[in-house]
């Protein structure tokens, strides 16, 4: 008898791949090095360079401080404990219990209607406010905010040129700087009605600046549709969406985004839905670099930013809209195939389709957007003309003009955008001031540039410290009111509008919040058209006021686009380049950069933390000699796949860099010199895939201040330094001549490269004539991109509904990857715990494990829906207490995001066809987001291996943590193929991972809590330690909650009876969570609600119906973990008259 | 050769190895005797800064706990009184005892040393940031008060009456029979399960299992406990996550 050996099918030639990094598609050695080792070579050791402390240093200190902790022994009495109640207890208060507000955090783009969660008046937490109509999700820049709020760096102190002074001196000075002057406020542009009323009862001029929106949108919809309008898109009424380089659903939302996520779900929301293919909406997208939008895209066309308006124009041509210039012939055959397509498929969509572009765009673009829109009879449908609350605001060109003019004697700023730092070069923001002796007076929440380049700078109150109201993105009236009284003396905007028009005086104008709230609510009674306090009162505990949008009855006012020829197509190889300065998701326009959970949160796309670089793509890097550099290639002769198999043809041996350095943190980018707009800045190089050629692109925001550690972010100690000196002992910055260093806290300092002194209002968002040097040097960067990596298996999948049997594609979801080969799960022994086990289990004879009857937790994630935005991964890091681990930490593989966002990139599918320049555009590639958490096995690798019983299955379903009982030996997360677990080599919590050596110095080393928010924390869950493996447990925290609660079902019953409390019967399902009640906090965070989470044994919950679902699959379904959590395939939808839609959307299916 | 060492050394070693073992074993014998959390907190007793009685309140004048532990039924936390619920009856009664000043010092503003600032009471069961104990869940589902803080009523000075240790919560939650008494009796200091028995609501009682076709007999505390624990699906957990997380 020969053995039975199983051999693993041969390998289609033909077959797709499917990648992270650039790494990982050229095999590196580096890359399989990593891959071999749980956690990264550096990861697991203590071990420092330079002048940092050793294991043997570290083993001294600690020694030392066990014997100084026994001089303390001297009491054994455990420390006295005091509870403080109140001495006059508020209303609706309950000690334990946290009480919500409704209120609304200031976005880049729009506002977030949330709730507050508040434990004993300390607000913790932001929800999604659902009742409002644009109320989906918080992103992550929304949600980091609550850190904002606690931020131990925050601007606390009045200054006057820099120097500290008193708020009596600030009163006096402010007075002088504005009585009887030319004041000039220069304000957001979110759409504010007290605003907009004070405006126009004072005698102050208005001017609204966003750096984020730049300057374009604004002058077309001037030109278009006159003064005062905002657009507002309602994708629920859109059917064929064409994005013309907008991230709509990513960093640049032009309203909301529910109604998208609701066409494009399979089974509607409940997943009990009966949907045609035909319901589901499809996406258009047009870019160059990849956005989230342009990864959610079913068609993606990757062109250099400056040419998407020859696409543009060649659709509108198409579609009959009046397009005078605009010569697109220099587009590829494949691009005008794709054009044309696309206009076809709008056409049949007339009045269910719409065209949005890119915000800082071209005006021509721009309004060529509007004409198609006009053609397609998408206004009143799918795009609204709303009225905006900025009637009488001057932009930023204005504010210069009118500063040069002698019109203004005093600038006061109240923007977040910080003009001193990123205001476009040309207008040279700080130097006009101060040339035409303008006082600025600074209002933010940070000592940034601009508030110390101030005459006059005042901490500003955050937004949950003060009053205001704002129209969201669909134009309704939402009431943004205080949870708390200004922690540092914070003054609010309404309140220094009020001091201004009191001839400067403060003392003029109600203290504390009482001014916001008079303004507000006169404000409220002339929206709501009523003065009685019930409907007031209701506003405020719902947040908003319906039916409060106003709509404008503007009209396209345009007779033909005349669009001027666009620049040449940039070719690397001849030199010519094209910048695009993208707009950073975590930072955004820099108003991020001293968040350190933005900070830490992965670039979607690129997966970089704490930085930004310089991305271009494979192609034009090869163009320029840099992808070598890039990407260190390794013999690929010498490797071989998961089952022994070699993998591709042998190469040229290039050069091979140290692996340790790889993986101990040291990894680094080469370094060009990128010279435009008469500067000459060094950023990082990294590969992009799916950008389009010749282009480069630096997301904004960063690079606000250095300080003496710069240096370690350097390969090499010589090569520190910024703009142009060597070595420079002031690191000065070539924006605004200061030393930097003071600009940011600890968080921001030494964070990435700035791009601003490239940019102007004309080329705010892409420039041309630009070259390019590539320098010796190299700089540091932590990526969490190959951390974690599950190695080729068709982990996120995807199907096509393309070839008219869409049942025929939804089988394939199960059978992809090694599904398609492995055999079936088949145990002879009967596990306990399997799925199976309890549901078979209905007579009560089974009493052990999983045996709870009212709930059996467990998690769908729709692949369909999520596009990778972060929201969960940092809603998770506010809801669980997950601490940051600062650059250096992140670059050894020790994150501690709870949920991984996963990407992956992979080739267009051929079925064996030779790929040309006809059938699609070979080098593009597909992007797929897959956010992994703990999937909560039922025979979950990890349990068994604990020696201590830490980490124990409970009767739920949950695979729990017991932090105080865990060791931390790491066999756990060694045994865990998800690569979920976090361990905290550090006091992560307790030390503060940002201070240079910091961790290392042990109980030496600085607390935390001066830079830590530790008020933010949650109550309900434990801070681990260092030495403690830590782990998603599906929120237990809520889960219980939620059954505690439920639990009172008795006491009720008792009341609403009156019978006595033993004739009362409680069976399983009064104690019962109700369906969909329990929300884990990625599952409520999420914009797009991909994430459903609910108890398997209520045939209720939505997590019930997804799993019915045919496109749904488990993780690793062949290795018999049996997880709770399982995935939605991600349905892509082309348009069969399109070039490529043969190709699209079938990158998984082939995987084996 | 003259033995360097005298005969009696012989015996050293034995003798130094016989103390050792004495002394270790003393050790062990004091630790597990004196240092273990029955001995050391049972009985902890601070002084408060208010000479509180649950003697007169609780057990004379009768008054129930929820009284003043008002949101034990909703929240986690028992809630000590903040002090405006001492002042409810104290604006009127002894009012001027030398004892209140620190309850007038935190509420009344008549008072000359009026503060404001919330009276410090020191903390009598503590337990451990990684234990998430929530009073709601148990008094909601009929485990008295008694069962775990002992006859406050019969306390001049509150101290710690049981052990609060893992093993103590886990003999209960393997055998919460032993606790379980009717809703309405989970506030009664002085209820004893015989006792009630014998009362027309216990009788009610047993003839309501006996109508329900509970078999066994209610006699005691652990047959009406699992008479209660089967009747309202009481089925407490052992697994580490219910009370860490």
């Amino acid at each position: 008898m020969s053995k039975h050996k199983w051999s693993h099918p041969k390998s289609n030639e033909a077959s797709t791949t499917a990648w992270r990094s650039a790494g990982q598609l050229e095999d590196t050695k580096e890359f399989r090095n990593w891959m071999d080792r749980e956690f990264p070579q550096g990861a697991a050791e203590l071990e420092i360079d330079d002048d940092g402390t050793s294991r043997r240093n570290f083993l001294q200190l600690m020694g030392g401080a066990t014997a100084l902790a026994g001089f303390g022994l001297t009491s054994c009495r455990r420390p006295e404990k005091y509870v403080q109640p109140y001495a006059d207890a508020p209303e609706w208060v309950i000690p334990g219990k946290p009480t919500h507000y409704a209120s609304v955090i200031p976005g880049a783009f729009d506002v977030t209607p949330v709730v507050v969660v508040s434990h004993e008046a300390r607000p913790t937490k932001l929800e999604p406010n659902k009742l409002h109509p644009s109320g989906s999700g918080v992103a992550a820049t929304e949600q980091a905010s609550i850190l904002d709020l606690y931020d131990p760096s925050r601007s606390k102190a009045f200054l006057c040129k820099g120097e500290v002074i008193s708020r009596e001196t600030f009163n006096t000075e402010f007075k002088k700087a504005v009585e009887g002057k030319k004041v000039a406020v220069l304000t957001d542009d979110l759409n504010s009605p007290t605003r907009q009323r004070l405006s126009q009862a004072s005698e102050a001029k208005f001017y609204s600046y966003n750096a984020t929106k730049g300057f374009a949108n604004r002058k077309a919809i001037e030109e278009a549709f006159g003064e005062n309008i905002d657009l507002s898109y309602d994708f629920s009424k859109a059917k064929r969406i064409l994005s013309l380089d907008a991230d709509f659903l990513g960093t640049e939302t032009q309203g909301s985004v529910q109604g998208y996520y609701d066409n494009r779900k399979v089974e509607g929301n409940d997943y009990r839905q009966k949907k045609t293919v035909e319901d589901l909406n499809r996406l258009y997208v047009v870019e160059g670099p990849y956005s989230l939008t342009g990864g959610m895209a079913d068609h993606r066309l990757r062109i250099a930013p400056s040419q998407v308006i020859k696409v543009a124009s060649l659709i509108a041509k198409e579609l009959g809209a009046s397009v005078k210039g605009c010569d697109y012939s220099s587009l590829t055959t494949f691009q005008k195939k794709w054009a044309k397509g696309c206009a076809k498929d709008l056409k049949e969509n007339k009045g269910q389709s719409v065209v949005v572009a890119g915000l800082r765009q071209s005006k021509e673009l721009q309004l060529l957007a509007f004409a198609i829109n006009e053609v397609l009879g998408a206004y009143g449908s799918a795009v609204k003309t709303l009225q905006a609350e900025r009637k009488g605001f001057g932009t930023l060109e204005d504010l210069i003009a009118d500063v040069k003019a002698g019109k203004v004697d005093a600038v006061v700023s109240t923007t977040p955008s910080n003009p001193v730092y990123n205001a476009p070069t040309n207008l040279e923001f700080s130097k006009t001031l101060k040339e035409n002796e303008v006082a600025l007076i600074s209002l933010g929440l940070y000592n940034n540039a601009t508030a110390n380049c101030a005459d006059l700078h005042a901490p500003i109150a955050h937004p949950l410290e003060q009053w205001n109201d704002y129209r969201s993105g669909d134009g309704t009236y939402t009431i943004s009111q205080p949870l708390i009284l200004p922690l540092h003396g914070g003054v609010s905007e309404i309140e220094v509008i009020s001091a201004i028009d009191n001839k400067g005086d403060f003392a003029a104008v109600e203290s504390g919040n009482a001014a916001g709230l008079t303004q507000v609510r006169e404000t409220f009674n002339q929206v709501a058209k009523s003065i009685d306090d019930k409907i007031w009162k209701q506003a405020l505990r719902d947040g908003f006021v319906a039916g409060t949008a106003v709509e404008a009855s503007a009209s396209l006012n345009l007779a033909s686009v005349k669009v001027k020829d666009a620049p040449a197509l940039p070719v690397a190889k001849n030199g010519q380049l094209e910048l695009v300065f993208v707009t950073d998701s975590s930072v955004l326009d820099g108003r991020g950069i001293n968040n350190p959970w933005l900070q830490e949160a992965p670039d979607p796309v690129s997966k970089i933390t704490w930085d930004n670089a310089a991305y271009i793509s494979p192609k034009t890097a090869k163009d320029l000699g840099i992808y070598d550099k890039i990407v260190e290639l390794a013999p690929k002769s010498n490797l071989v796949d998961n089952f022994g198999a070699k993998i591709g043809p042998e190469i040229e041996k290039a050069k091979i860099t140290d692996t340790k350095d790889w993986e101990s943190g040291k990894r680094t980018a080469p370094v060009i010199e990128v010279e435009c707009n008469g500067h000459k800045l060094k950023f990082p190089v990294m590969i992009a895939f799916g950008q389009a050629e010749g282009v480069i692109a630096i997301p904004t925001g960063y690079g606000q201040g250095y300080d003496e550690n710069y240096w370690r972010q350097w390969e090499e100690k010589d090569f520190w330094y910024i703009g142009t000196g060597k070595n420079d002992p002031d690191l000065v910055d070539v924006t605004t001549g200061l030393a930097p260093k003071e600009n940011t806290t600890l968080v921001g300092v030494n964070r990435g490269f700035n791009v601003n002194p490239f940019r102007s209002v004309d080329s705010d968002y892409i420039a041309s004539s630009v070259s390019l040097e590539i320098r010796p040097e190299r700089y540091k960067v932590a990526q969490t991109q190959e951390h974690h990596a599950m190695y080729g298996r068709a982990l996120a999948r995807e199907i096509s509904t393309y070839g008219g049997d869409f049942n025929k594609s939804l089988k394939k979801v199960k059978k992809q990857g090694a599904d398609s080969h492995a055999p079936e799960n088949i145990s002879l022994y009967k596990q306990r715990g399997s799925t199976e086990w309890w549901k078979k289990d209905s007579n009560g004879q089974q009493t052990a494990l999983l045996s709870d009857k009212v709930h059996q937790w467990a998690m769908t994630i729709d692949l369909n829906v999520c596009n990778g935005c972060n929201a969960c991964l940092v809603a998770c890091q506010a809801e669980n207490n997950i601490p940051i681990v600062g650059k250096e930490q992140v670059a050894r593989g020790r994150e501690m995001h709870w949920v991984r966002m996963d990407r992956y990139f992979a080739k267009m599918e051929y079925h064996g066809e030779e790929p040309s320049a006809d059938k699609g555009d070979v080098d593009n590639v597909e992007m797929i987001p897959q956010p992994v958490a703990c999937s909560q096995c039922e025979s979950a690798p990890c349990e068994t291996v604990c020696p201590v019983n830490a980490t124990v299955h409970s009767e739920e379903g949950l695979n729990t943590m017991a932090y105080n009982r865990c060791i931390g030996t790491r066999y756990c997360a060694n045994n865990c193929p998800y690569k979920v677990r976090r361990f905290n080599f550090f006091d992560y919590n307790k030390r503060n991972p940002l201070i240079d050596k910091n961790l290392y110095k042990g109980p030496a080393g600085k607390k935390q809590v001066e830079t830590g928010a530790h008020l933010q924390r949650n109550p309900n869950v434990s801070v681990r330690m260092r030495g403690v493996m830590e782990k998603c447990t599906y929120c237990v925290q809520r889960l219980e909650m939620a059954k505690i609660k439920q639990k009172q079902v008795l006491k009720s019953k008792v009341y609403a009876s009156g019978k006595p409390s033993h004739e009362i019967k409680i069976k399983h399902e009064d104690l019962r969570v109700s369906a969909n009640e329990v929300k884990v906090a990625c599952q409520s965070a999420c914009p797009s609600e991909a994430i459903k989470f609910g108890n398997l044994l209520n045939e209720k919950d939505d997590v019930n119906a997804a799993k019915a679902s045919k496109r749904n699959y488990d993780l690793l379904n062949y290795l018999n973990t049996k997880p709770r959590t399982s995935y939605l395939a991600r349905v892509k939808n082309p348009y069969k008259y399109m070039p490529d839609a043969k190709y699209i959307g079938n990158v998984t299916v082939d995987m084996h | 050769m003259a033995n360097v060492f005298p005969r009696w050394t012989n015996f050293v070693p034995i003798k130094i190895a016989l103390c050792i073992v004495m002394v270790v074993a003393a050790a062990i014998t004091f630790f597990v005797y004196y240092a273990n959390p029955e001995a050391q907190r049972v009985g902890y007793q601070p002084t408060q800064p208010i000479p509180f009685s649950h003697v007169v309140h609780a057990g004379q004048l009768g008054m129930d706990c929820r009284y003043c532990h008002s949101f034990v039924e909703e929240s986690g936390h028992a809630n000590v009184p903040s002090a405006n619920t001492c002042w409810n009856c104290h604006q009127h009664v002894k009012t001027d005892s030398p004892k209140l000043e620190p309850l007038r010092a935190a509420v009344d503003k008549n008072f000359e040393g009026y503060t404001g600032a919330p009276i410090e009471w020191v903390k009598v069961h503590n337990s451990p940031d990684y234990v998430k104990f929530d009073h709601s869940a148990h008094v909601n589902r009929g485990v008295s008060c008694v069962s775990c803080h002992g006859r406050i009523d019969e306390m001049e000075v509150v101290h710690q009456d049981q052990s609060h240790t893992m093993g103590w919560c886990l003999d209960c939650h393997r055998a919460p029979e032993n606790h379980l008494r009717p809703i309405e009796e989970v506030t009664n200091m002085a209820y004893d399960a015989e006792e009630y028995l014998k009362t027309e609501a216990g009788q009610k009682l047993v003839e309501h299992a006996e109508a329900c076709g509970y078999k066994a007999s209610i006699t005691n505390q652990q047959e009406l406990g699992a008479f209660l624990r089967s009747q309202w699906t009481i089925g407490p957990k052992e697994s580490c996550f219910t009370c860490h997380r």
